[in-house]
């Protein structure tokens, strides 16, 4: 629509003539009036002469013409589309279990807190109380079954059974002292195992683990006979820490002559039997040929059978027995065919010697457990070793020297005949001269002992010393009078022992105990222990670690504070060298096996540190002959 | 446990739990313990796997069927333990109740069936309001560390149980339990497959 602009006054349709005249009238009579024409041809608009079709409708407006259609559709039709669903079937599997007795009886609680992996409570010297770490949320001690049992059921059952911490937690399952979480697992680890090796480092309470084991299996009705087999001196310990962890189970000791001993081989009235090793051998045709059979046989210290020919390790094998358990710290001392030795006990044939080593590793995993104080006791207190360098005495050097150059010598004469026995009673001579001179008793180390001594008495604390000969002990008691210093050696008798470590416990005024490696390094609590002194070194450090564990344990109060004396520039210390070269390359070939050509890294090394077929040490026969820069009869220099 | 009247006696407590996953599905697992918390039976369901036509026509209910009228009654039919208190980890199994089997026929009498309780966990405070009407009716008990939510007309025979019940310490743990067996017999089927 086009407006044009007009003189004449726009006038609204509706307005009458009236109202029209009355606003000409009011408005200035020269004001411009505005008119408004519609163009039709540019408007659209219904014209009276429209073409009209009922299907074809053309609508003309104005200037154009506007057609439209409308088209014919039949009626909507509706159709079913039909969707089967179908009842979810559901299959179901199903497993009933046997209910097995309650666990434990209850047993009177400790009114002071102990500690686990000590004997007793009652000595005051390390009060410290251990709170065992919560878990964390889904991480409980829980019995996994192990890779060889294989039928669904029986893996379920294990599965499916408490956590151990819950039934802790609830009561159910006692201890006189509440034990840490690493020990809950090395139970796990035990109950489900016909075959196993629990190797973890001595000090963690493995005789503790293995007792609550037992205790659990026998009161669950899983066993009714045990044979444990322990070297002798460690007979009345493990009967002493049965009385302590399972007071309710009869153990009783095979000992006495040879009909008591029949008797109690036949008995019934205990379940668990212990026995040593050289007994074992006297006994052999009761054991073996009587009809005996057991349950479960347990060996302690198991490296004494890592050896596969010899007869205790023959006679160990044949025993009738069910379950096979060895328990040792060092189940590897020299070369990881020490460990197909204790299989042969466990599982015959699965591990054979000279197996490749990550090969031995990966088919052993599943039946070692192997922890160390580091992984599992974040806040036990340091083992602090100190090597104490000791210049010999004018007196001792010269001794030594002489000695020295007068036994090379002698074995150069040897020649052909030259065997490493010779070699050998060299080396315990010169060690012999290293501690005492023979002659005047000079002891360039026992006067630093003495000094030692004197700081470690002064400060109220207790030490243990460790020689390899009750010789030396005997030289050295003179001028240790002053400490009051007691003696646990293989002369001592062993009804004796118990007697001398309960008065060094219990007796202030006895400072120091002496000990030889051979009976004081293995079995024994003296974590109220602050100092050790190794006054000659053994042949093997898994050796001395077992005697410095003596010491540095669960329970220890402090640091444990390791003096390793040695006479600077002697053999001594040549030995020293050997070992710790051969540990090192040790950790470093179990670091990392698959690569070889890398460096391992400190992780790995660690790792290889806490494996079970890492620690070992003894010479070889070429090593030993490399001491004195010698030829072995074979005619190859060595070292 | 000794006798057999002592066993008729005793509380059970059921554990019932599915797990889903993309890969196999839906799988129930039910864990009769004792008192102390020993296994007496389990009970697993092979995965099932709804179809699509389930999926679209059920929505979001389809977990609550396939908890609380499939898998939960089927595994219920196939115990032998009769079951004092049934432990369930998921709210879909709010309807268990009256799916289980066997109830006795006359409704007002209930005794001696499965109680049902659902446990609350920690993140149901945030639970939408619709599940907080479908919990309407359902009184809170306290076992050991969980909170229970039981039918307001059960509330004295859950409370009885719960009382013989004390060496629960961790009413939770039991689940991962089912969660490991259930893991463990699908491993044993993939590997004999």
């Amino acid at each position: 629509m086009w407006f044009t602009k007009k003189p004449t006054p726009v006038v609204p349709a509706e307005l009458s003539k009236a109202d029209i005249a009355s606003i000409e009238h009011s408005a200035a009579p020269e004001r411009p009036a505005l008119t408004c024409d519609i163009d039709e041809s540019l408007s659209w608009c219904f014209s009276n002469h429209m073409d009209t079709d009922l299907e074809n409708e053309t609508i003309r407006c104005g200037g154009f013409a506007v057609q439209t259609q409308s088209l014919n559709w039949a009626p909507l039709q509706t159709t079913r589309v039909p969707i089967k669903l179908p009842a979810l079937s559901v299959k179901t599997n199903g497993f009933l279990f046997p209910e097995a007795a309650s666990w434990i009886p209850k047993t009177s609680a400790v009114s002071t807190p102990a500690i686990a992996g000590r004997i007793g409570g009652e000595d005051g010297t390390s009060s410290r109380v251990h709170k065992p770490p919560k878990r964390k949320f889904g991480k409980h001690a829980r019995i996994k079954p192990p890779n060889d049992i294989v039928k669904l059921q029986d893996r379920l059952y294990y599965l499916l059974q408490p956590p151990l911490d819950l039934l802790v937690g609830s009561g159910q399952l006692n201890f006189p002292f509440e034990p840490f979480p690493y020990q809950l697992d090395g139970i796990a680890f035990l109950f489900p195992r016909y075959a196993c090796v629990l190797a973890d480092e001595m000090g963690l309470g493995k005789t503790m683990q293995a007792i609550s084991t037992m205790r659990m299996l026998l009161c669950s009705g899983e066993l009714r006979s045990i044979l444990l087999v322990c070297p002798k001196p460690l007979v009345s310990n493990w009967l002493r820490e049965f009385s302590v962890w399972a007071p309710e189970i009869p153990a009783m000791a095979i000992e006495g002559n040879a009909a008591k001993r029949e008797f109690q081989w036949k008995a019934t009235n205990a379940p668990v039997k212990i026995a040593n090793y050289e007994l074992l051998m006297r006994d052999k045709e009761i054991v073996l040929d009587s009809g005996l059979h057991f349950d479960l046989v347990v060996l302690d210290e198991a490296q004494r059978i890592k050896n596969s020919n010899n007869t205790t390790s023959e006679i160990v094998r044949a025993i009738p027995r069910t379950r096979s358990w060895a328990l040792t710290g060092t189940p590897v001392e020299n070369s990881p065919d020490d460990l197909v030795g204790i299989f042969d006990f466990l599982s015959p044939g699965y591990l054979t010697a000279g197996m490749p080593l990550p090969q031995m590793a990966k088919a052993a995993g599943d039946y070692i457990l192997r922890r160390t104080k580091d992984m599992v006791l974040e806040d036990m207190p340091p083992k602090l070793f100190r090597d104490a360098d000791v210049d010999l005495t004018p007196e001792q050097w010269a001794r030594y020297e002489e000695a020295e150059s007068d036994g090379i010598v002698h074995l150069e004469e040897l020649e052909e005949s030259l065997t490493i026995q010779h070699v050998f009673e060299l080396v315990l001579r010169l060690k012999q001269i290293c501690n005492f001179d023979p002659v005047t008793g000079a002891s360039a180390k026992l006067q630093r002992l003495e000094a030692d001594m004197e700081e470690v008495a002064a400060s109220g604390h207790k030490a243990i010393l460790f020689s390899q000969w009750t010789k030396t002990i005997d030289k050295m008691k003179p001028a240790l009078a002053r400490f009051n210093p007691l003696e646990y050696h293989g002369k001592i008798p062993h009804k004796k022992r118990e007697l001398v470590i309960d008065q060094f416990k219990n007796d202030p005024d006895s400072q120091i105990i002496l000990m030889s490696y051979g009976a004081g390094s293995v079995g024994l609590n003296l974590q109220f222990c602050r100092y050790v002194f190794l006054f000659d070194r053994w042949w093997n450090p898994a050796i001395e670690d077992q005697a410095i564990n003596r010491a540095h344990r669960i329970g220890v109060a402090g640091s444990v504070t390791v003096t390793r004396m040695m006479a600077a520039n002697t053999i001594e210390q040549r030995i020293a060298a050997v070992l710790e070269q051969k540990r090192e390359m040790f950790d470093a070939l179990f670091a990392n096996p698959s690569d070889s050509n890398e460096p391992p890294s400190a992780t790995a090394m660690q790792a290889a540190k806490n494996s079970p077929l890492s620690r070992t040490g003894g010479l070889t026969r070429d090593e030993i002959f490399g001491l004195f820069d010698l030829r072995a009869p074979s005619g190859k220099k060595v070292g | 446990m000794g006798s057999s009247k002592e066993a008729a006696t005793a509380m059970t407590i059921g554990y019932f739990t599915t797990v889903q996953s993309d890969r196999t599905g839906w799988t129930g697992g039910l864990l009769v313990l004792n008192a102390a918390g020993r296994p007496l039976e389990f009970q697993c369901t092979l995965p099932i796997r709804p179809t699509r036509a389930h999926e679209i026509l059920f929505g979001r209910t389809l977990s609550a069927h396939l908890i609380s009228e499939v898998i939960g009654p089927t595994l219920l039919q196939k115990c032998r333990t009769p079951i004092s208190l049934l432990c369930c980890a998921q709210r879909e199994a709010i309807n268990l109740q009256e799916n289980l089997p066997n109830v006795t026929a006359s409704p007002g009498q209930t005794s001696g069936a499965t109680v049902v309780a659902i446990l609350q966990s920690d993140d149901d405070d945030t639970a939408s309001r619709a599940d907080q009407r479908d919990l309407a009716g359902h009184c809170c008990l306290t076992l050991a560390n969980a909170t229970l939510l039981v039918p307001m007309e059960r509330l004295d025979e859950a409370e009885r149980v719960i009382a013989g019940l004390k060496e629960i310490v961790d009413a939770f743990e039991p689940f991962e339990r089912i969660i490991e067996a259930i893991r463990e017999a699908q491993s044993q089927m993939a590997r004999a497959a």
